[in-house]
């Protein structure tokens, strides 16, 4: 072998063991960065504040533009939900601070909260909460909002009282049931008012300990904006809704079905609001709560299901329902036997 | 009569302070004094055999615990470790509770214990006892990670250097980097009296709670985590992520002091060093196994020991001592008097905190292991469920089915004893930690809310209540 070429072998070969050496020895004294250790004290990105990336079983959509019940917003102190088709004019001095959870799995929504501000000339402050309950959902033996609130004053926990039993009353030019209790320790009244919109029953409660302060909020309410009464065709926002009907994808209305493969159990209720378009094919996926790979088999699944489509009037029309993946939840009671459609 | 008049004002102003004061509702801190907390179940005290059993696990719930070589047996420490001993962070206000006023990590770094680790920035003196985590790994660039998650036990010690640890050497978990990333949050301990009386509750009492809170108007709808292997409720932890209190100190002797045992049964590397996160790692290097020199796990069952309850191993005792702890008593009188407790529990009640912190979320199933355990209610103000607690609590910790906002509702027996609250130990007033259950995504937004609306005498009542716990 030429002697220089085996120098450089030997160099080379030394090289290599150096790096094997310090290879071996390196995560004991110096970790290299990455895993659980880093020399970076001054990253160049942060993981946001205030921000949940771990989101677990959550809501989302196959779609960004189709309205969904969460994606109300406040411009110019108004409320809009374009999927109730509602406009709720803030009460001047209130304010949403922060926004509500997630849909639940059950079909439980917090739409929007609002509180007085700093300015706000009151003695007593007050809070507005507006919810919704998806009826398709609902562990609730009711099949409608008058009847949710029914159950709501019949199983009234003993630390409150009933002020006013659920009667009928219009607000913003809608029917609303209104029901009215009290908690004789705190002194807090909760004024609550419910309709039923697109198969779900929107609540708005007012609470406060002073009752002018509530009368006032409820007063106020008729300066909402509102969909038409139930209706195949119901609803400003939007555009045109679809017919909501309870238990629609089952029996002789499903022509193709293909079962979402879901390879973990993960214990937890999947509710999918869907809408099928005119043809039959789901054109809209809405998962109140889901995790993420739970979403992307039972949608995979979904975009191949075929549905009979509806006829109204010898048209066909847009049908909007539920269906429950994962875990059934129980009912409180036997649910009802009418079923849900608008 | 100018000058006769400014001490009228002056006096009319100090009075209005006075006043002023005298209804700015605070935390009444702390209670002193012993409630009788971290005593045994009265069907425990009365039953030599079982009271040999907590005696034996109290007494090893104290053990403090070395490498190898101690007098007393107590070996296996490491080779990570957040302490050397449960009663290091269970000690407040009684053995088996939470962390102390003082913080025993705050003394080992540079000790005896952890000679070569520095102490971490955010182990004070006077702060929590506490673990870290990483929500999510590194990138090689030092910016979290945020596809590749973590959220596992940072531990804060090594053995490195120590003198029963050989040639074991480690490098603590590079927190000062986590924390520039934002990429570091915290966790403090759970007390655990009253934990047997949790665990002896079926799953149909919780879920027919479940369902009769659902028709509340406070915007709250809790879910349960479960456990993977026989997909029942878990229910220890804060995110309810332990089924039950043998898993709960298997894995605390494993993850905290670093010990292995009949449930977890081996050294536990650093996330990224089982080759998570992209580090390459292979594992705990070789002279950092099997420190004892005895095999695995350390800590096992004694066959040939008398009496009986030595025949246990450590995870068994621990998990009999805090099943048999009694829940923690409430005071009827203090803070503030019994009619002040009285109001604030109706007050805590009507503003929608027990629809979460249920004062009595239902009566355990029959015991075959002690009647106190039967057929009891367990008055944890917990419902078990995990709930969204908002942007403001949120930790990015994902742990079974609970997501980074979701928390079991944390149980308020004991409240009034407690020094450090909320899952990372934030905060010692009561108030803010009230307050914090408020943030963006947080179902506890409304009855923070109303809270918020109550008169200041009413929040005192409330406050004097919780105290009273």
């Amino acid at each position: 072998m030429h002697p220089r070429f085996l120098r450089s072998s030997l160099a080379f070969a030394f090289c290599i063991s150096s790096a094997a050496w310090g290879q071996s020895a390196g995560p004991q004294n110096a970790p290299q960065n990455g895993g659980d250790f880093s020399n970076a004290t001054q990253p160049t990105t942060k993981v946001p504040k205030d921000v949940i990336l771990v989101k677990g079983a959550w809501a989302s959509a196959s779609d960004s533009v189709t309205p969904i019940p969460e994606s109300g917003n406040i411009v110019n102190n108004v409320y809009t939900n374009q999927y109730f088709g509602l406009t709720y004019p803030l009460p001047q001095d209130w304010y949403q601070k922060f926004q509500g959870p997630p849909p639940s799995d059950n079909g439980r929504y917090v739409l929007a909260q609002f509180r007085p501000t700093d300015t706000f000339k009151g003695a007593v402050r007050g809070s507005v909460l507006v919810t919704a309950q998806d009826m398709f959902f609902t562990q609730m033996p009711a099949a409608n909002a008058l009847e949710l609130i029914n159950y709501s004053k019949d199983h009234l926990p003993a630390d409150y009282q009933v002020e006013l039993p659920p009667e009928e009353t219009k607000v913003a030019g809608r029917s609303f049931t209104f029901f009215a209790y009290w908690s004789p320790a705190t002194e807090l009244h909760w004024y609550v008012l419910a309709t039923q919109i697109r198969c779900h029953t929107v609540q708005l409660a007012v609470i406060s300990r002073d009752t002018k302060l509530l009368e006032k909020l409820v007063l106020d309410m008729n300066r909402m904006k509102l969909p038409l009464e139930a209706g195949p065709t119901a609803g400003t926002g939007g555009g045109a809704v679809p017919v909501c009907i309870k238990d629609f994808a089952q029996g002789e209305n499903v022509l193709e079905r293909v079962d979402a493969v879901l390879t973990e159990r993960r214990f937890n209720s999947i509710p999918v609001r869907i809408i099928i378009d005119k043809e039959g094919k789901v054109k809209h996926i809405h998962f109140l709560s889901a995790f993420p790979e739970q979403e992307k088999a039972i949608t995979d699944a979904l975009k191949q299901w075929k549905f009979r489509p509806l006829l109204k009037d010898g048209q066909p029309v847009e049908v909007e329902t539920g269906i429950i993946f994962g875990r059934v939840p129980r009912p409180v009671m036997a649910p009802q036997s009418n079923p849900v459609s608008e | 009569m100018k000058h006769r008049k400014l001490p009228l004002v002056t006096l009319t102003l100090v009075t209005l302070f006075l006043a002023g004061m005298a209804f700015a509702q605070t935390d009444p801190g702390v209670q002193g004094g012993s409630r009788g907390t971290g005593a045994p179940l009265a069907s425990v005290a009365s039953d030599a055999g079982l009271t040999s059993f907590f005696t034996d696990g109290q007494k090893r719930f104290q053990d403090v615990e070395s490498v190898k070589g101690s007098p007393n047996g107590n070996n296996g420490l490491g080779p990570r470790f957040n302490s050397n001993s449960c009663v290091s962070c269970h000690s407040q206000p009684a053995i088996g509770g939470t962390g102390p006023a003082v913080n025993p990590q705050f003394a080992f770094a540079g000790s005896s214990i952890a000679p070569a680790d520095s102490r971490p920035f955010f182990i004070t003196q006077n702060g929590p006892t506490r673990e870290a985590r990483f929500p999510f790994f590194f990138n090689s660039d030092g910016s979290a990670n945020t596809n590749n998650p973590n959220g596992g036990v940072e531990d804060l010690f090594t053995v490195t250097r120590r003198t029963d640890a050989g040639s074991c050497s480690l490098q603590q978990p590079s927190f000062n980097a986590a924390a520039a990333a934002n990429n570091l949050i915290f966790r403090i301990p759970t007390p655990t009296f009253g934990a047997g009386l949790m665990e002896n509750l079926d799953d149909s009492t919780l879920l027919n709670n479940q369902v009769n809170n659902l028709n509340n108007n406070f915007g709250i709808s809790g879910t349960f985590n479960h456990n993977g292997n026989d997909g029942t409720i878990s229910r220890f932890g804060w995110k309810a992520q332990n089924k039950s209190l043998h898993i709960f100190a298997g894995e605390a002797y494993n993850v905290e002091m670093g010990i292995s045992n009949l449930v977890f049964q081996q050294d536990r590397p650093l996330p990224g060093e089982d080759g998570n996160g992209g580090s390459g790692g292979t594992g705990l290097p070789a002279n950092c196994l099997n420190l004892t020199g005895t095999g695995y796990p350390e800590d096992t069952s004694n066959p040939d020991s008398t009496p009986n309850a030595a025949v246990l191993d450590d995870v068994s005792a621990f998990a009999n001592f805090m099943r048999l702890l009694a829940p923690p008593p409430p005071s009827t009188t203090t803070p503030g008097g019994s009619a002040s407790i009285a109001r604030g529990r109706a007050d805590f009640i009507a503003i929608g905190c027990a629809t979460c912190h249920n004062p009595t979320p239902g009566n355990t199933q029959p015991s075959n292991i002690t009647a106190g355990l039967g057929s009891a209610p367990v008055n944890s103000f917990s419902d078990i469920e995990i709930h969204h607690m908002g942007t403001g609590l949120a930790d990015n910790v994902g742990q079974g089915g609970a997501g980074g906002d979701q928390f079991r509702t944390a149980p308020l027996w004991g409240l009034g004893q407690r020094i450090f609250l909320l899952h990372d130990g934030r905060t010692t007033n009561l108030i803010t930690a009230i307050n914090a259950h408020d943030s963006n995504g947080s179902e506890a937004e409304l009855a923070t809310d109303l809270f918020q609306s109550l008169s200041a005498s009413q929040q005192q009542d409330v406050l004097n209540f919780l105290r009273s716990l």
